[in-house]
């Protein structure tokens, strides 16, 4: 079996969240299939600037074959398209110049996709919203599958993408919610979907110590790991977190990891450490009480997950639906919808350690059930074997011609999304066993120390997991 | 910070995040979302207005303070110099237009056309800066409401604050008098565990009691009790309680003695063994005054009172004093 992932960057030190996604699971498909990823040989998604050389590569074993852009995107041009087609009323013409001027626009990489069609069983394309997805889908939709990572915006309310969803022969979505946002606003019940996510590379044995040793980090400390941006949902952080250390008297410390866009307030319990290797990242999370997930717009927190996987709560924002979501079925994280909430929630992890121990079970246990990596795997091959086996449900779309295009007849894209309901996906999704194979990193034996809670799961567990007389070691397969 | 109410085998994140509210609830007394602030700032002034907290007719002065405008319906022309001579009729215009000079011979029209122009120019401005001032009244009209929309807002918010409060004062009043109350009742229950040297000496104090005239006392007492029955047996509680009170007339003593035993040498534990020695006279006066005042005092005593307080040395409920009722 063949497939091409189609994404519009690829790479070691790329680090946004579809890209990421796209490597970790080209990377484990590879050992089940012939992969090959095409891509664009941007590296900036802001100016889509051709930084890579075209041609051939290998990433991590997996042939990477990237195309140039065509032009770097005009910012001015794209603010002002953006504003008329999120905005105002405007016609499918205006909505296909959002698209070309946001990018990356590659006609090289869409003249091999269309030429290599039959080269490949299937092109998973990634991230619905830019120009490689509507144009790729189009060209191969009998083959395509589409991993979307919507989230709540704008965007995904332009009438555009509904063809893509509708087109393509699978959907594997991110969350519950992010399905529920796309089957109401496209209508695509019918195209086969299934709720996947992405699993994550967390290390078997995080250093929490060493962590605290090289940054001097002392104390209980929260732990908010990703851009530091407005956008995130970060100067709300601050304001909630300031409003935390002068109402309640807390001990925790805000750890901040990444790159700043903001400035952040000055202030000895908050600590800014920058951008750090994976391996820091890791032991800060281990070492932390909790994480910190403030961003409004989400279609799957890989950050959470890690914290899940480390068993750590997690406290989100309950203005994300997903979030909100995640951390009800899981049972494994609080939400915050204001600065009370926020405070208060935050205490109650702090000061209940059953109730955050309790938390981090569950999440690492949630983590095993839905997103390690084989459970992943096997939702792919399984929508790749149950697609094999059928026929594509419709044929593609015509495209509208000229005049068609010029019809000022589309919505607003915020007024289609604010028109879909919103809310979290309180049922849990379908349990898929675990496959045998032995993938994930050992989970550690973490017990929770707090005697004084008339508490007997621990112990129940254990008794449950002995086998042949042997106790359970601990998470070891 | 108490522990969460939490009894299942899992946490339930809904669950915790109901309490955690509640408890956000419990702190803030009546609790608004954002939401709800918004709403109630977008309801209408009247909707707030309670005739009984605030001046009913609030709105009515003000609206009679600051009456609805209406423009006047003024006519207003231009007023050229070719006015006058003006005509929809184009033969008429051209007339005039002819005339115009022979008119010139009989009063000269230009200082009127003149005044006339100015005039309709003055009518012009004072239009448009009435029309300015209106606008600019109007804007701070609606400022005013909203000011006195918010005004009124908070102070129904407080109100109910307030309402709240008073509620909570009053909760933590019954419960301070209840605990109060209950500590009393704790304090009288207190057993007493006499000493060894005390459960040594019941016997001189029987003696004692033999030769005073105590018996009168108890004789006079005994009839209050109904039926003429003998009384029931006491517990410990009200036998501790009435020496306490005992000894809180005899000016000491106290809680302490009573803790303490006949080893704390109180007042009344010292005048008790002085009247248990030779000297007979102050013994009766001090039986009958203890009496008395009993009598006043708490009328369900029982009889053995006297004979308790006449066997003080061994204070405290003497358990020979116990078996003799």
């Amino acid at each position: 079996m063949k497939l091409a992932f189609v994404v519009q960057r690829y790479g070691h030190a790329i680090n946004g969240g579809a890209e990421l996604h796209a490597r970790y699971i080209a990377e484990r498909l590879a050992r089940h299939a012939d992969v090959e990823v095409l891509t664009t040989c941007a590296v900036d998604y802001v100016s889509w600037k051709n930084e890579l050389p075209e041609g051939v590569d290998k990433v991590n074993n997996v042939p990477v074959r990237r195309f140039r852009v065509k032009h770097e995107r005009d910012p001015i041009a794209f603010g002002r398209l953006s504003e008329r087609v999120f905005n105002q009323a405007h016609s499918i013409g205006d909505e296909l110049d959002w698209l070309d001027a946001e990018g990356p626009t590659s006609p090289g990489l869409l003249d091999y996709v269309g030429a290599h069609a039959s080269d490949y069983d299937f092109f998973i394309f990634f991230s619905y919203r830019y120009y490689h997805a509507y144009h790729g889908v189009r060209a191969v939709a009998p083959r395509a599958i589409l991993v979307p990572t919507a989230e709540r915006d704008s965007a995904v309310g332009l009438s555009i993408f509904k063809s893509v969803f509708r087109n393509v022969r699978g959907l594997m979505y991110n969350s519950p919610e992010e399905r529920a946002m796309i089957q109401a606003i496209t209508a695509n019940q019918d195209v086969p979907g299934v709720v996947v996510g992405v699993g994550s590379e967390v290390p078997a044995n995080p250093q929490p110590t060493r962590f605290r040793q090289k940054f001097d980090i002392r104390g209980p400390f929260a732990v908010y790991v990703g851009r530091i941006d407005a956008n995130k949902g970060c100067q709300e952080l601050f304001d909630f977190f300031t409003a935390y250390l002068e109402e309640a008297a807390g001990r925790l410390t805000l750890v901040l990891i990444g790159n700043s866009l903001l400035e952040i307030p000055t202030h000895p319990r908050i600590r800014h450490l920058g951008f750090l290797e994976d391996v820091d990242k890791f032991d800060a999370m281990a070492a932390s009480e909790l994480l910190i997930m403030p961003s409004y717009f989400e279609s799957l927190s890989m950050v959470a997950l890690e914290a899940w996987a480390l068993g750590k709560p997690v406290l989100a924002n309950a203005k994300c639906d997903v979030l909100k979501g995640q951390c009800i079925r899981s049972n494994a994280g609080l939400y915050y919808d204001n600065q009370s909430e926020f405070v208060e929630s935050l205490r109650a992890i702090e000061h209940n350690k059953w109730v955050a121990g309790s938390l981090g079970k569950n999440g690492r246990q949630y983590f095993r059930d839905y997103y390690d990596w084989p459970v992943i795997e096997k939702k792919y091959l399984d929508m790749i074997d149950r697609l094999s086996k059928s026929s594509p449900i419709r044929t593609t779309e015509a495209t509208a011609g000229w005049f068609e295009r010029q019809k000022v007849n589309c919505p607003a894209g915020a007024d289609v999304v604010a028109a879909v309901p919103v809310g979290p996906t309180i049922t849990q999704e379908a349990y898929i066993p675990r496959p045998q194979t032995p993938v994930s990193p050992p989970v550690p034996d973490r017990r929770v120390t707090d005697r004084s809670r008339p508490f007997q799961r621990d112990r129940r567990h254990q008794g449950r997991r002995r086998t042949n007389g042997r106790p359970h070691s601990g998470g070891h397969r | 910070m108490p522990d969460f109410n939490v009894r299942s085998d899992s946490v339930n994140v809904e669950q915790i995040m109901e309490q955690i509210r509640a408890r956000i609830r419990e702190k803030r007394g009546a609790d608004y979302t954002e939401q709800q602030i918004q709403e109630l700032a977008a309801v209408k002034l009247e909707k707030f207005l309670d005739p009984r907290g605030v001046r009913s007719d609030l709105l009515e002065q003000f609206r009679k303070a600051q009456p609805p405008y209406s423009p006047p319906e003024l006519p207003n022309y231009a007023f050229e110099d070719v006015t006058v001579f003006e005509s929809h009729r184009m033969p008429l215009r051209l007339i005039r237009k002819i005339l115009r000079p022979i008119l010139k011979l009989f009063f000269n029209p230009n200082p009127l056309i003149q005044a006339l122009n100015i005039q309709s120019r003055l009518n012009t401005m004072y239009a448009e800066r009435e029309a300015r001032r209106e606008a600019a009244r109007h804007a701070f009209d609606q400022l005013h409401y909203e000011v006195m929309h918010n005004l009124v807002l908070e102070a129904t918010r407080l109100g109910i604050e307030v309402k709240n409060l008073k509620m909570r004062v009053e909760s933590l009043t019954s419960r301070l008098e209840f605990n109060e109350r209950r500590s009393r009742a704790l304090e009288s229950v207190v057993v007493y565990k006499p000493s060894p040297e005390d459960r040594v000496q019941p016997a001189p104090a029987r003696e004692t009691r033999v030769e005073e005239p105590a018996p009168v006392n108890r004789e006079a007492a005994r009839p209050a009790t109904p039926g003429g029955q003998q009384p029931q047996p006491e517990g410990p509680g009200q036998r501790s309680r009435r020496r306490r009170r005992r000894r809180g007339r005899r000016g000491g003593g106290g809680a302490a003695a009573s803790l303490m035993g006949g080893a704390a040498g109180g007042p009344a534990t010292d005048q008790a063994a002085q009247g248990s020695s030779a000297e007979g006279a102050p013994e009766p006066q001090f039986t009958a005054h203890v009496n008395h005042e009993t009598d006043q005092s708490d009328h369900d005593e029982s009889p053995d009172l006297e004979q308790e307080s006449v066997g003080e040395p061994d204070a405290a409920g003497s358990e020979p004093d116990d078996h003799e009722q």
